[in-house]
């Protein structure tokens, strides 16, 4: 390795290092002040809690044990709405794209449930399935399919002309296509469809929880407010964010490794 | 010579809402075995329409294309068409694989055509770690893998820079000349056509008839750097040339 190679590394690696620095020190300071606002009492303690009061909120869940068993049935809830949706969706995007005909008569179809905001089924949902967890679950599925059905799709409309024609010149099949190179060349689309899948998924499945759930994350907040206990909605609030990063990261690192030569 | 392919009559048209675009009219060609031909016209004329159709992949209006039912066909497309999630070998093999045909005689070939243009070494990256001229190589040994009766060159060199086209077209002319390959080229540039070419078609505006045939006798076939050098050179690209400015008038 030459001098100024290495010379880059480090001042990519003290670049990289810089960002993290200022992201944790933007996270510091926003949770110090916090603490002091309230602490001081320049913000009221009953309504905005304080850093301090959400660590301790959150120990006394995990004495009594709670905080796992919450944690558990949401992202139990997730990750069954996130497998339902993607694999629904990517089945349809696929029926879509073989049929033009049929892709083009449910075009509109899919656009209006697209853009109609879904938390207005809720009542509908919870007469329909009941209140239980089938409606947190429909709700979910509700909010990703749609997305999921018209990224995918598109997905496989990008797929490279010159390819396309390649394949047809061989001789190849529609199922040979179909998995050597539509599926493939669109895995970039489909990861990103992941990642707002998986977002998706949390606020159908928080809906679902503030509406008819006796347990989960959504149910906390949800408690929380209605025993004016704001301790425990902001500690739901920081909780679902750990989640939602978590769950994110998990989708860039499957990304790293599914893109890695594209 | 014998008749590999026999063109009779053909016409093909497109439908818009617009309305009916006629491509190509009434296009009679035969291609002996061994043949090389290039088809030159106008942009936007019918070249491409008329190679999708000898190939297969577009369907004609009118007429009858008579060929062996065997025949098979390899499509070099203007753009390489790589597959960018596949190594370098694997992409090499893909039409073998597709056609069910990784026999040891053709995986032997593969790899002798790797050695030769220098990939081997890259056999297990990915195309993004090759230049523009090596992918176009690539996209050739995976067109020849399959062992084509009819080669059929769709622009292949147009998006290289001059330097690759060179070399890249020499190497294609090489190669075909010394396996006694059937080619037909489609191409806009008239040096390639007349040093690549025993025949030089050219098509008219759309709808596309066949406005002259040009038989190019060159001497040396050594290389189609030789070819340039050849003393007729100048006479067939004038000839061409003059045909296809009487295109634009």
């Amino acid at each position: 390795m030459t001098t100024e190679h290495k010379k880059y590394l480090l001042k990519f690696k003290i670049e990289q290092a810089k960002i993290f620095f200022f992201q944790l020190l933007i996270i510091i300071s926003f949770l110090v002040l916090w603490e002091i606002l309230v602490n001081t009492g320049i913000l009221s303690a009953f309504i905005y809690s304080s850093p301090s009061r959400i660590v301790n909120t959150i120990i006394d869940l995990i004495k009594a044990n709670n905080f796992f068993i919450h944690i558990y049935i949401t992202l139990k809830e997730v990750l069954i709405s996130f497998i339902l949706g993607l694999s629904l969706g990517f089945i349809i995007a696929l029926i879509l794209y073989e049929c033009p005909f049929l892709a083009k008569i449910f075009d509109p179809f899919l656009t209006m449930i697209n853009s109609l905001p879904k938390v207005a089924l809720g009542p509908l949902i919870i007469i329909i399935c009941g209140a239980n967890v089938k409606s947190i679950i429909l709700m979910a599925l509700l909010i990703n399919l749609i997305i999921n059905i018209i990224s995918i799709y598109n997905g496989f409309l990008g797929t490279n002309e010159y390819q396309l024609k390649l394949f047809k010149s061989f001789n190849a099949t529609k199922w040979q296509i179909l998995t050597k190179l539509v599926i493939p060349s669109s895995y970039r689309t489909i990861i990103s469809s992941l990642k707002l899948c998986v977002s998706q998924t949390l606020i159908g499945v928080i809906m679902g929880e503030f509406l008819v759930s006796k347990q989960g994350i959504g149910y906390l907040i949800v408690y929380g407010k209605q025993v004016f206990n704001l301790n425990l909605v902001m500690s739901g609030i920081i909780i679902l964010a750990i989640i939602s990063f978590v769950l994110y990261k998990l989708i860039v690192i499957l990304e790293k490794k599914l893109l890695k030569n594209i | 010579m014998n008749n590999l392919l026999e063109i009779n009559n053909i016409s093909k048209s497109y439908h818009t809402k617009e309305g009916e675009i006629l491509a190509i009219k009434e296009i009679n060609l035969t291609i002996n075995k061994g043949e090389i031909i290039s088809l030159v016209g106008p942009s936007g004329c019918g070249k491409s329409t008329l190679l999708s159709i000898i190939s297969g992949l577009d369907k004609l209006d009118k007429g009858i294309i008579k060929k062996d039912k065997d025949l098979k066909i390899g499509y070099m497309l203007q753009s390489d068409a790589l597959l960018p999630f596949l190594t370098i070998y694997e992409n090499a093999i893909l039409g073998l694989k597709i056609q069910n045909n990784l026999t040891k005689d053709r995986l032997n070939y593969v790899d002798y055509l790797l050695k030769l243009y220098n990939l081997d070494d890259f056999k297990n990256n990915y195309p993004s770690s090759l230049s523009g001229g090596m992918k176009q190589r690539l996209a050739l040994i995976r067109t020849l893998a399959i062992n084509p009766d009819i080669l059929l060159l769709d622009e292949p060199f147009s998006a290289l820079d001059q330097q690759s086209r060179l070399m890249i077209s020499d190497d294609v002319y090489k190669i075909v000349k010394k396996e006694k390959k059937t080619v037909i080229l489609v191409t806009h540039n008239i040096e390639e056509a007349t040093v690549f070419s025993d025949k030089v078609i050219i098509l008219s505006k759309r709808p596309a008839i066949i406005k002259n045939i040009i038989n190019i006798n060159l001497e040396n076939n050594s290389s189609i750097y030789e070819r340039r050098k050849d003393k007729d050179f100048n006479k067939y690209f004038d000839l061409i040339w003059k045909d296809l400015d009487n295109n634009d008038n």
